[in-house]
């Protein structure tokens, strides 16, 4: 039987397997990942008020419930098992991880207080574990020009009332006036899906300016159709502003602002970037050695944001997915194979579905789920010491 | 009876659907194919279809429609004597667009001479119910009503 490992539970290296239980039914696949819980991006990344776009979470519940995939959670590769142990334990491994850091403007001040990167902060908003939700203040800009970025616009322009439905965890915006979104070319080369754009007219408190978007096309038309919205009672504006190149940020040990090579100043005293994520080091290395698209050596394969970029939604991801399934259901071995190994201290899918019930059952009204923030919490629904019994 | 069921898909929800249905109405001869997969040229009146769909961007066919959307214009095929049964896959975040994918569909169907048999159903992404509690009964009553139709 022969064996696969894929590093990382999140969409890619789910969408991997799925096709790999089609196409290789005879194959034991475990999915590891660094956390007690599975889905990566689509719990911690799609916003918590896009509900309908976890939806393909039901897919994926039943590969480990069905279909015989083992989830091995709480191993973080390179921490916990090493890319060797893998590759001896398992015929074929996949590197599914993503892309988990901030990409940087790299220019003076980056490191004042009060700018932080959209993977922060989407993470504390989104109840990754531990992660600490950064201090919002009253004048925010948001660097950037892609559904990221409206991302963080929509979830700091929505009230509470707004997140109905969602498992949101608290309010980002509560004590936000003014929103200011930059992008540093055009707007008619903006990468918003007409699609996010055109859901910020349903903002219910917040009116919206839209400067500099001259030009044609769907993107443009969505963004022009936004220009002038102001519902009644609105207590929070947002503009967009287009062709602004960051030269630097403004300030002593806090941010006061941002400079563009212009000399257009807009003062700030929260700024959040939106410009992309990147790898580490490691992974440069990993790719660099890569024969052919996804093939990094014999019996080791990448997908998703870890070998695409950072580009690209849920469907295209699968599609890339699938792909590799192909290929490898290709390569692995007819007979025999290699057994797959265990790695000490994993937690299985039946902690996530002890954490998932406490999580809905836990939710506050008007909320689908109340996420447990701390490492510590999920592991010890994960690993069942949270139930003592009778003391 | 034998039934085809036809899926568009992008994130691989509307495929699931499609094989729970197929499952759910295993009693029949049963195929699941993706809309990619078909040529619609090969309609076929002795068989049931049951359309199986999502929407994306904006209201459009997801990708693994589209090439059947254009062959459909392309091809313009006389589907008299064919019926078929839509449900979509929509979320109801995106009301200005939800299930035109569905509703595109069944346009292109009924344009070409097909008949629709019982109601177009569209589950909601953000709504509270599972897609297999809104379409096997919608599947179960569009079989009753296929029977005699296709027995005609």
């Amino acid at each position: 039987m022969p064996s696969v490992a894929i590093i990382g539970a999140g969409p890619s290296g789910c969408y991997v397997a799925q096709a790999l239980c089609k196409a290789r039914a005879d194959a034991a696949i475990t999915i590891f990942d660094a956390l007690p819980v599975p889905y990566g991006l689509i719990r911690y990344g799609v916003a918590a008020d896009h509900q309908g776009t976890k939806a393909v979470i039901r897919q994926f519940e039943r590969l480990f419930e069905r279909q015989g995939v083992r989830f091995a959670g709480n191993v973080r590769l390179g921490a916990d098992v090493t890319l060797d142990a893998l590759r001896a334990g398992f015929d074929a491994v996949v590197l599914a991880t993503g892309l988990g850091a901030d990409r940087r403007l790299g220019i003076p001040g980056e490191d004042l207080a009060g700018i932080h990167g959209a993977g922060e902060v989407t993470r504390a908003w989104n109840g990754y574990p531990d992660a600490v939700a950064p201090p919002i203040g009253r004048r925010v800009v948001v660097l950037g020009n892609g559904n990221v970025a409206i991302d963080l616009v929509r979830i700091l322009a929505k009230g509470a009332a707004e997140f109905e439905g969602s498992d949101i965890t608290g309010e980002p915006g509560a004590g936000v006036e003014e929103i200011t979104i930059v992008g540093r070319s055009a707007a008619t080369v903006a990468r918003f899906d007409p699609v996010m754009v055109k859901e910020l007219a349903r903002l219910a408190g917040c009116r919206i300016a839209v400067l500099g978007a001259e030009g044609e096309g769907k993107g443009i038309e969505a963004l022009q159709s936004l220009h002038g919205h102001a519902p009644e009672g609105a207590a929070k504006s947002l503009t967009f502003r287009f062709g602004l190149t960051p030269l630097r940020f403004l300030g002593d040990t806090a941010v006061k602002g941002v400079e563009f090579s212009d000399g257009t100043v807009i003062f700030a005293d929260t700024v959040l970037t939106a410009i992309g994520f990147e790898g580490d080091a490691a992974r440069d290395v990993l790719l660099a050695d890569a024969s052919e698209e996804g093939v990094l050596a014999p019996g080791l394969y990448a997908t998703g944001w870890f070998r695409r970029g950072p580009r690209g939604t849920i469907p295209e991801n699968r599609a890339d997915a699938l792909a590799l399934a192909t290929r490898i259901a290709a390569d692995l071995p007819r007979d025999g194979g290699k057994p797959g190994i265990d790695v000490p201290g994993m937690t299985g899918f039946d902690g996530w579905v002890r954490i998932d019930a406490a999580e809905r059952a836990a939710a506050p009204e008007g909320r689908v789920r109340a996420k447990i923030t701390t490492h510590a919490g999920l592991m010890a629904l994960a690993q069942n010491t949270g139930e003592t019994g009778c003391k | 009876m034998q039934i085809a069921v036809l899926y568009g898909t992008e994130t691989g929800n509307a495929e699931m659907l499609a094989e729970d249905i197929g499952a759910h109405l295993g009693d029949h001869e049963v195929t699941v194919c993706n809309l990619s997969d078909f040529d619609p040229t090969g309609f076929d009146p002795a068989v049931l279809y049951l359309i199986v769909t999502s929407t994306y961007g904006e209201g459009e066919l997801p990708a693994s429609a589209q090439p059947f959307g254009n062959a459909m214009e392309a091809a313009a095929p006389d589907l008299t004597g064919v019926h078929f049964a839509v449900f979509g896959m929509g979320d109801s975040a995106y009301p200005e667009t939800f299930n035109y994918g569905g509703k595109r569909l069944e346009e292109m169907m009924k344009n070409a001479g097909a008949v629709m048999l019982g109601e177009r159903v569209t589950h909601d992404a953000s709504g509270d119910d599972l897609a297999d509690d809104l379409a096997f009964p919608w599947a179960e009553a569009v079989v009753a009503i296929a029977e005699p139709a296709l027995a005609a």
